[in-house]
């Protein structure tokens, strides 16, 4: 079975079906939503399944040559980087779905289209072999999640669209360009156009081209993450899309930009990663700091998970970029840490937002007396995304930042920076809310309490948490070798070191 | 075996915790009551067994490891899930059950009138499970971890009335200054990992050697570890949040904010004598800043007319005597000192809740006087208490505090230094302890009476406080100058790689008992003469140096400090950003791209009534045919 294939089939089948059922049937609409979505995490499942933990390249390849003139390839696979976030973007868009279809909007049916091609265009970008098709997925994925916002967003949901696709656009054109001149400059060393990415591994680029195509894809990348200063679209973005919508815009969409760099910028242009290494480094620091003080005084809990998300991802990107084997393997898992909690988060402020009826904190207070249940999962999902030691993204950002302070230990003191200012304004969102006297509420603020389709989408999100503190090595596991092996061109070119070069391999004991 | 009773009594509070959160429904409160105490009395029950057992060991063959499971392998580090169960551990989990055991039993009474006493006890015995974990860890990680779950479990109780914003405010500040020391903690740690190749205790420990002595290495990686210390135990310039921990209920101002957690500085500087030894400098800037901090905190205590408050204080004050022993080197005086200071401490928390709940919430000396009328039992544990702290010869701290200050004066001029501020001290906690009982339970009633008078307390209580009393007696004579040595001789095979270990001579322990003894004894007498002997000699002297007791009242102004330095400059940094920067900035550079394609939007608006539905089906119905496309080519190819 090309059961990598079925990953984009799956949701793609279920969200044209969807587009053929008439308006009126929400029920419908809802039942081929949810299980378009649940099969599609099953497939997913099968390919966790089925992976081979030691292997750094990529495996459960399905390939296909589509043009073979100008290298065209249907080529679709896994490995360590790609593998949990694709079983991150199953189980995200099953609850998603759940979510979607307990309050679906007007024009149901098509917004739960939408979100599965949504879907469609996530799993193909993480799995995509080729560049083209790794484009393809990237445009594909934007369609979805503009138009979700244009028709069903808050009531600047125009700007937002707009702002967001402009913004985008330009990326990704920018990253077409780069593509075609990979290929074009590559033709010489492989022989013949290929936009295969295997292909692409190893090809000797001189220094220039090697800035220039890096700085092409990074900032498409950097568009899409958002990292500082290209975030303009986030805050309208955010704040105007239906609420699932910027949960799975944050958890995976901001992924989309990460994987781009593991993937396509850092292993196929090492010495442009090179040379761009400190610049990139200090976006992502000031990312950090930035996103934390906006995130301090923003005024609705939308946005300062929305600026949050700028700060932590300033951490991940910092992670990659240093070309550090630790700091790299705790990028990739802080991904999913990041995935999740951020899901969570959004997941609290939708909550809170229904009940109480805004999501201004400071209309707000108190509502742990009403809401006890809700309070607790809200602690631990604050808790997870304040990285407190011992929680699950503590692992990863422990590590990122490890590596980091092993390469470049002042970037390491200054991202604490944002380690402190996260406790500050996590427990602000906490306690302006669930604390202090009960305002803006009747009732003690009973209405915010977290109802049984509430918790089907909340615990399995905090089981996966708890999940990664007590086990991380059951993810890492799987993904040291591809990212060893994504890094290693990198860490040449910086010239690391030879020990702290091993591309793969099995590593014991705590002290060398 | 020793580590798989270590393993139970470590899971034991979290079970009981987890039992207590997950219960459906309202338990009963006896129910409530058994879990919560049970679980932390069989685990001091357990932590006493494996003492014996190990009493019956050789000493050096009092030192377990045990690995659960191998946690991460990343970059080339591993880490185990691991404790380490060692005299110094089992010191510590025996001081934590045990004292908390005692505390919880004070909480069932204490606790009873509140709507939230599951919660209460749920969140005290994750409290216990977070703080064996931080002195069991194996590893600089899991203490990493330890340390951040105690200040969580800090952070909730202070915050336990969720509704007082002083409360949510106080619970915040705290979480906030424990995260700046858990930076400093995982920075000296990836140093560690860095510079020794590795996060587990003995490894790093065996191979400290390797900072090299009296390096630039480790004099930061002493400095950073010092951080953390200095956060949890409310050390200058961290100390901030302690007094206004106070927010918190009594019981756990004693467990949490006076015997246990408080003093995990204390014992990572002892669990990591190994490495702080590498740097001497690094060893006295410590035992300077403990020097400072316990004078600083006795006169602020001075002034205080809240209880609790002046308790708290002395608590900075007091932990400042354990981190400067600790700074000098003197680890074992400053172990002895922990111990000692959780019997009368958690004493005098307790006793001042008795007096706080019989006075319903009053918490103010000024509308106290002639208490040991009422409650008697209050009035033990605080004189015993009192009398410990201060030193008088006999009860506990007499010897502790003795230890500690001989030691000093065979530290070297910095020592030296370290004992006249101690002695100076020691005078003053004699003053401002004597104040509280004097003012509390001496005098008359105070202005209006009691109304309705003072209720004595039952025995879930009144058992605590006495035998935290008794205990502020007997406890010190564990170990005697001249005599016997309990807790050296305890903690001898953990402190063997000692490499220069202070021993006072003769001469120093009989300076020290001649001034200590002069100072307590002093304070005493001042603190009688001026609040008791004539209680309204206080108000006639109430002129004498207002400048510098306001100074000392306002706490020399660090908050106000804080606040504009860091807390101000950032609040307003963000709100510029925010309101100016962000709409000018980022979005400014595509205001003029919508601009120009301001037309097309409205070319599209104009047209959208309705017509989205058809976009997104041209859309789709294009992708769809793009997908059979594909399934032909899919299914041609294989």
């Amino acid at each position: 079975m090309p059961w990598t294939s079925l990953l984009v089939i799956v949701p793609f089948v279920a969200a044209i079906a969807l587009a053929f059922v008439p308006r009126g049937n929400r029920a419908a609409g809802r039942t081929i939503g949810i299980a378009g979505a649940l099969l599609t995490l099953v497939v997913s499942i099968v390919i966790v399944a089925m992976f081979n933990r030691g292997q750094g390249s990529m495996q459960l390849v399905d390939h296909v040559n589509w043009v073979q003139s100008i290298g065209l390839s249907w080529d679709l696979g896994v490995d360590g980087i790609s593998i949990w976030l694709v079983l991150m973007t199953t189980v995200l868009f099953s609850l998603g779905m759940f979510a979607a279809a307990q309050r679906l909007p007007q024009r149901g049916n098509m917004f739960l289209s939408l979100l599965l091609l949504s879907e469609v265009g996530l799993l193909g970008l993480f799995t995509a072999g080729d560049l083209v098709l790794f484009y393809v997925f990237w445009e594909f994925m934007l369609i979805p999640f503009a138009f979700l916002i244009w028709t069903w967003g808050g009531d600047e949901r125009r700007r937002a669209g707009i702002t967001f696709v402009v913004y985008t656009m330009v990326g990704s054109l920018i990253m077409l360009v780069a593509i075609i001149s990979t290929a074009m400059i590559a033709r010489d060393h492989i022989g013949h156009l290929s936009f295969l990415i295997s292909d692409l591994h190893g090809v000797p680029f001189s220094s220039t081209a090697s800035t220039l195509l890096f700085a092409g894809f990074v900032l498409a990348f950097a568009i899409k993450l958002p990292l500082w200063p290209f975030h303009g679209w986030l805050p309208m973005a955010y704040s105007q899309a239906p609420i699932v919508v910027t949960a799975l815009m944050a958890a995976l969409m901001s992924k989309a930009g990460v994987y781009g760099l593991l993937r396509v910028g850092v292993p196929l242009f090492p010495e442009g990663a090179n040379n761009l290494l400190i610049p990139i480094a200090i976006l992502a620091l000031i990312g950090i700091v930035y996103g934390s003080l906006l995130a301090w005084r923003a005024p609705t809990m939308r946005l300062l998970v929305g600026y949050s998300s700028l700060a932590h991802l300033g951490f991940i990107v910092l992670g990659i970029m240093v070309f550090d084997r630790m700091a790299a393997q705790g990028a990739v898992l802080q991904m999913i840490n990041h995935g999740v909690v951020v899901a969570a988060a959004f997941t609290i402020v939708m909550i809170i937002g229904r009940g109480g009826g805004t999501e201004d904190m400071d209309k707000l207070g108190g509502l742990a007396k009403g809401a006890p249940r809700l309070a607790v999962a809200f602690l631990i999902v604050a808790m997870a995304s304040l990285a407190l030691p011992g929680a699950n993204s503590f692992v990863g950002e422990f590590f990122i930042l490890g590596g980091v302070f092993n390469q470049y230990t002042w970037m390491a003191v200054i991202a604490m920076l944002g380690v402190i200012y996260a406790a500050v304004y996590m427990l602000r969102m906490y306690q302006s809310t669930m604390n202090g006297p009960v305002k803006g509420v009747s009732d003690e603020g009973r209405a915010c309490e977290m109802r049984r389709g509430d918790a089907l989408i909340l615990v399995p999100l905090i089981l996966i948490m708890f999940f990664i503190a007590l086990w991380p090595k059951a993810l890492v596991g799987a993904t040291q070798a591809s990212t060893d092996r994504a890094i290693a061109p990198a860490q040449v070119a910086a010239d690391r070191p030879a020990a702290q070069i091993v591309p793969s391999g099995v590593i014991t004991g705590s002290r060398p | 075996m020793a580590t798989t009773l270590a393993w139970i009594i470590l899971l034991l509070p979290l079970l009981g915790g987890i039992t207590l959160a997950a219960w459906p429904g309202e338990p009963p409160r006896a129910t409530v009551r058994l879990i919560g105490i049970g679980s932390i009395a069989v685990a001091f029950v357990l932590a006493l067994s494996i003492f014996v057992n190990m009493l019956g060991n050789a000493p050096t063959d009092r030192t377990f490891t045990s690995n659960l499971y191998e946690w991460i392998s990343i970059g080339g580090t591993s880490l185990d899930l691991s404790i380490l169960v060692d005299p110094l551990s089992l010191m510590m989990v025996l001081i934590i059950t045990g004292v908390g055991l005692l505390i919880h039993v004070f909480s069932a009474e204490y606790m009873e009138h509140d709507r939230d006493y599951r919660r209460f006890f749920a969140e005290m015995n994750l409290f216990v499970f977070s703080m064996l974990l931080l002195v069991l860890a194996g590893n600089f990680f899991f203490l990493i971890v330890g340390w951040a779950f105690v200040g969580l479990a800090s952070y909730l109780l202070i915050g336990f009335w969720y509704e007082r914003p002083s409360a949510v405010a106080a619970a915040k500040k705290a979480f906030v200054m424990n995260v700046i020391g858990d930076v400093g903690l995982v920075l000296g740690a990836f140093l560690i990992m860095r510079t020794l190749g590795t996060l587990d205790y003995q490894q790093a420990f065996a191979h400290a050697d390797e900072l090299g002595q009296n390096s630039g290495t480790a004099l930061a990686v002493c400095l950073l570890l010092f951080v953390g210390a200095a956060a949890k135990s409310a050390q200058i310039p961290l100390h901030t949040w302690l007094p206004d921990a106070m927010e918190g209920p009594t019981p756990v101002s004693a467990l949490i904010h006076a015997a246990t957690m408080v003093t995990a500085g204390v014992y990572l500087i002892v669990r990591c004598h190994a490495i702080f030894q590498m740097s001497e400098l690094a060893g006295q800037i410590i035992a300077v800043i403990g020097a400072i901090t316990l004078l600083m905190a006795a006169t602020v205590a001075l002034q205080q007319v809240d209880i609790k408050r002046v308790l708290a204080w002395s608590t900075v004050s007091q932990i400042g005597y354990m981190i400067m022993a600790a700074g000098l080197g003197a680890y074992s005086a400053a172990m002895f000192h922990l111990l000692m200071h959780a019997f009368f401490k958690a004493g005098l928390f307790l006793a001042a809740g008795i007096v706080i709940h019989a006075l319903h919430d009053e918490q103010s000396l000024d509308h106290m006087g002639n208490l040991r009328k009422y409650l008697r039992v209050a009035y033990f544990g605080m004189g015993m208490g009192c009398l410990a702290i201060a030193g008088f010869p006999g009860f506990d701290a007499f010897f502790s505090k003795d230890d500690i200050l001989a030691s000093s004066l065979a530290a070297g001029p910095v020592g030296v230094f370290c004992w006249v501020v101690g002695v100076i001290g020691a005078f003053i906690t004699a003053l401002y302890m004597f104040r509280l009982l004097f003012r509390a339970f001496w005098g008359p009633d105070p202005k209006g009476g009691y109304s309705p008078a003072p209720h004595p307390s039952r025995w879930w209580m009144a058992a605590p406080v006495a035998i935290l009393g008794v205990l502020s007696l007997v406890g010190g004579w564990i170990q005697v100058p001249f005599g016997w040595s309990g807790i050296n001789d305890w903690l001898a095979p953990v402190l063997a790689d000692v490499r220069n270990p202070i021993e006072p001579s003769n001469a120093d322990e009989w300076i020290t008992i001649g001034f200590s003894t002069a100072a307590a004894l002093g304070g005493i007498a001042l603190a009688w003469w001026l609040f008791a002997a004539d209680p309204e000699r206080r108000i006639r002297l109430a002129n004498i140096a207002r400048g510098p007791r306001k100074v000392m009242g306002d706490a020399y102004d660090f908050d106000r400090a804080y606040d504009d330095l860091f807390v101000e400059p950032g609040r307003e940094l963000g709100t510029v950003l925010l309101d100016d920067v962000e709409p000018a900035g980022p979005k400014g550079l595509i205001t003029g791209t919508t601009a120009v394609i301001r037309d097309t939007a409205r070319v599209i608006s104009a047209s959208e009534n309705g017509l989205v539905r058809t976009y997104a089906f041209g859309i789709v119905a294009g992708l769809a045919l793009a997908g059979v496309v594909l399934a032909i080519v899919v299914a041609g190819a294989s």
